[in-house]
């Protein structure tokens, strides 16, 4: 009977190894049941392999799929939904006192209010720098990818080499960097001096007050700076396939090259400026290593403050409420996003 | 003995370290004393002969071109089975370590630690520490008169200081053109923009109360300090303050992208060799003197060496031995006069040893009660940002 409905065996196996490895990552359980959830655990995975061994070809057929998923689908247990579970869970409970490590759960929903009302200026700020970033790297990635695509004939793997190599450098170590560069009696601003352009730059409120490091600009900059690679190599992906004999075909067809450019590369090019934004925007919005070294006490972002509130303040509820409205806030985003250019074009 | 002084590393702040740290995302270094933490501790009685002190990185004399560290001539000399561990990197981050176990009415392995004074206090308030024993200590009479039963430990039972100094105000005069001499120029519009301020809540809001006229050695409510926190924000808001930082402002103050900056004595004294456009001074209003003091954590069983080892570093020889090498405030008695036979240029620094016109601008902090404690570390971290 059990070989025969197999699949139902995979299945509720799937579940419950899911929601031992839930319960245990979470700590729901202590002292003997916790053992008991490990020893089910066992049971259950023991117990498919037994009856994938003796089950005959059949039940085996039956069972490739739940087996095969299980790696994953654990995985994602453990590592996955039970920290979202804890970080939710904390976020709703109040410490018991100001040194307490413990917390009880109790609806506490002033922790929202507080990230809201305490760090609202921090999640505007950490999503309208992420997206003035996200729109530079495409408007500064997408040429230097096309050019690399179409025009980089055989020095195409030297040209991408160059792009990716400054990033072996450790990404503190490059943002540290740009604060030497950015420096008040650094390079690139006495050249702005000598030319006489800091009046231009403070007219355009790049630089403010003679300054270029530690302003609003130098925090969008390093962003950019630091996340242009994920959003040129994708673009250069689908840019690469592209074949050639569409834009001749076009061009036979009586297109100017801008109107081949805008009616054939950038719809097939489209895909890979989707899969940049998702890979810019999304860490770019949660970044504080700009924000840190780049800017002022007026420029910091949601992620300078989970990071203060986590480890400097030891406040955990109010911290994992800020990070819970942050992944909530960026999955819709993703989702709003999806909806117009579709996760069907990701080729 | 000059080319000791000379090549040696500090001195080292040790609130700097943590902000280095942090910031660097260096957090491991954390786990190299969890699990010693974590490890149950049998240890021995009071008899025992075994010492572990857990202090600040690079904040006793090692030893080092040929001559003998502390920790190694105390050993020979009393016989103690002494570890010297530096994992104390950051007040707040010790304490959420140590929180789990001494909460919970256990102890933890470290024999002796050198929390800075407020965290002390909180330790003393929180009963997770034990009284010192200090009448197995003789030297406890070379003590400084103003560490004497201190705000931080109002019976002076609890804690004896490893080493203090002082915040005032750094500044690089290629920027600002001009000497400083008092924390209200820190809000001088022409340095817009190019002023540091410190993470560490005491010596940032210390110099700010001052430069108010609020006496920080009385202050226990959050009201008396409201005004001189709407200046901090208001300067934040204006854009005069560049940047809360720790140690790294240091950096910023060298490549000139500070005009002038809230500062540590021990830092200026290193970098004025090399840069002398990097002056320090003690605020006419007046300065916060830190202490970084020497706590016995709850529980502690090898007491007897504990005893001996705050002898020996409370004998004045032994002790100027400490300070030639970190350069911060002794808190011992007659340390100036070793120094003077090791080292006399030294001896004559006002930043080590401060002149009494010096000394009597130093101020410290009251021990604040917890929810008072609370109230500033809030409206602090509100304010910095972050």
């Amino acid at each position: 009977m059990l070989a025969r409905r197999a699949d139902i065996v995979g299945l509720g196996a799937l579940a419950v190894s899911a929601s031992c490895l839930v319960a245990l990552g979470t700590g729901w359980f202590q002292g003997t049941l916790n053992a008991l959830v490990v020893l089910l655990l066992l049971i259950v995975v023991v117990g498919v392999l037994v009856l994938a061994a003796f089950g005959g070809p059949e039940a085996r057929r039956l069972l490739a799929p739940y087996g095969l998923m299980k790696p994953g689908l654990l995985w994602m247990a453990l590592f996955f939904l039970a920290p979202v579970w804890s970080l939710v869970r904390i976020s709703l409970s109040t410490k018991e006192s100001r040194f307490s490590v413990r917390y009880e759960f109790n609806w506490a929903w002033e922790n929202y209010s507080r990230a809201f009302s305490d760090f609202g200026g921090q999640f505007q700020r950490a999503f309208l720098y992420s997206f003035i970033a996200t729109i530079l790297t495409i408007v500064i990635g997408y040429p230097i990818a096309y050019v690399i695509a179409f025009r980089g004939g055989r020095f195409k793997n030297f040209l991408l080499g160059l792009v990716v190599i400054p990033f072996f450098t450790s990404y503190l170590i490059r943002t540290i960097a740009w604060s030497t560069i950015l420096a008040d009696q650094g390079p690139l601003v006495s050249v702005l001096n000598k030319l006489g352009l800091v009046n231009v730059f403070e007219w355009l409120h790049i630089m403010d007050n003679g300054k270029l490091l530690n302003t609003p600009a130098a925090v969008i900059g390093g962003l950019t700076y630091n996340f242009l690679p994920f959003m040129l190599l994708p673009i250069y992906v689908s840019l690469e396939k592209i074949d050639q004999n569409l834009v001749n075909a076009a061009k036979d067809l009586y297109s100017t090259p801008t109107v081949a450019f805008r009616k054939v590369v950038l719809p097939l090019s489209i895909p890979g400026v989707f899969a940049g934004t998702l890979l810019t925007f999304i860490p770019a919005a949660g970044d504080f290593v700009n924000a840190q070294f780049l800017g002022n006490p007026n420029t910091t972002m949601i992620g300078n403050s989970i990071q203060d509130q986590f480890l400097r303040q030891n406040n955990y509820p109010v911290a994992s409420a800020m990070s819970t409205v942050l992944m909530v806030s960026i999955t819709a985003l993703v989702l709003l996003y999806t909806k117009f250019f579709g996760t069907e074009k990701l080729v | 003995m000059n080319k000791r002084h000379k090549t040696s590393r500090t001195p080292t702040n040790p609130w700097t370290r943590r902000e280095f740290l942090i910031r660097s995302g260096a957090l491991g270094v954390a786990g190299i004393s969890l699990p010693a933490l974590l490890a149950a501790c049998g240890g021995g009685g009071g008899g025992s002969n075994a010492l572990l002190f857990d202090n600040w990185p690079l904040y006793i004399d090692p030893s080092e071109d040929g001559l003998v560290g502390s920790v190694e001539r105390f050993a020979a000399a009393s016989g103690v089975d002494m570890s010297y561990v530096e994992s104390y990197n950051d007040n707040d981050e010790y304490f959420a370590k140590i929180q789990p176990l001494l909460g919970a009415d256990k102890r933890i392995e470290p024999d002796l630690i050198a929390p800075t004074f407020w965290m002390a206090g909180r330790l003393i308030n929180l009963g997770w520490v034990d009284k010192l024993p200090l009448d197995k200590v003789p030297n406890k009479s070379n003590l400084e008169d103003n560490y004497v039963k201190p705000p931080w430990d109002p019976t002076g039972e609890y804690s004896l200081p490893w080493q203090a100094g002082t915040a005032g105000i750094a500044y690089n005069i290629d920027v600002t053109g001009r000497e400083l001499k008092s924390t209200s120029e820190l809000f001088d519009p022409a340095f817009k923009g190019k002023i540091g301020m410190l993470t560490e809540m005491r010596d940032t809001m210390g110099l700010i109360l001052m430069s108010e006229g609020i006496d920080i050695t009385t202050i226990s409510s959050f009201e008396e300090a409201a005004s001189a926190f709407e200046i901090l924000e208001r300067a934040k808001a204006d854009g005069q303050i560049r940047a809360f930082t720790g140690n790294d402002y240091i950096d910023d103050l060298v490549s000139g992208n500070y005009a002038a900056c809230v500062g540590w004595s021990g830092d200026v004294l290193q970098l004025g060799k090399d840069s002398p456009n990097i002056r320090f001074v003690v605020p006419e209003e007046g300065g916060t003197l830190w202490a970084d003091v020497m706590v016995m954590p709850k529980g502690t069983e090898n007491t007897d060496a504990v005893a001996k080892w705050l002898d020996f570093v409370y004998d004045p020889e032994q002790a100027a031995q400490i300070t030639s090498y970190v350069q911060y405030f002794s808190p011992v008695k007659g340390v100036q006069e070793e120094v003077a036979k090791i080292d006399p240029e030294l001896a004559e620094n006002p930043l080590v040893f401060p002149d009494s016109a010096t000394a009597s601008r130093l101020k410290s902090w009251a021990n604040l009660s917890e929810d008072v404690d609370a109230q500033f570390a809030d409206a602090f971290s509100a304010i910095i940002g972050a």
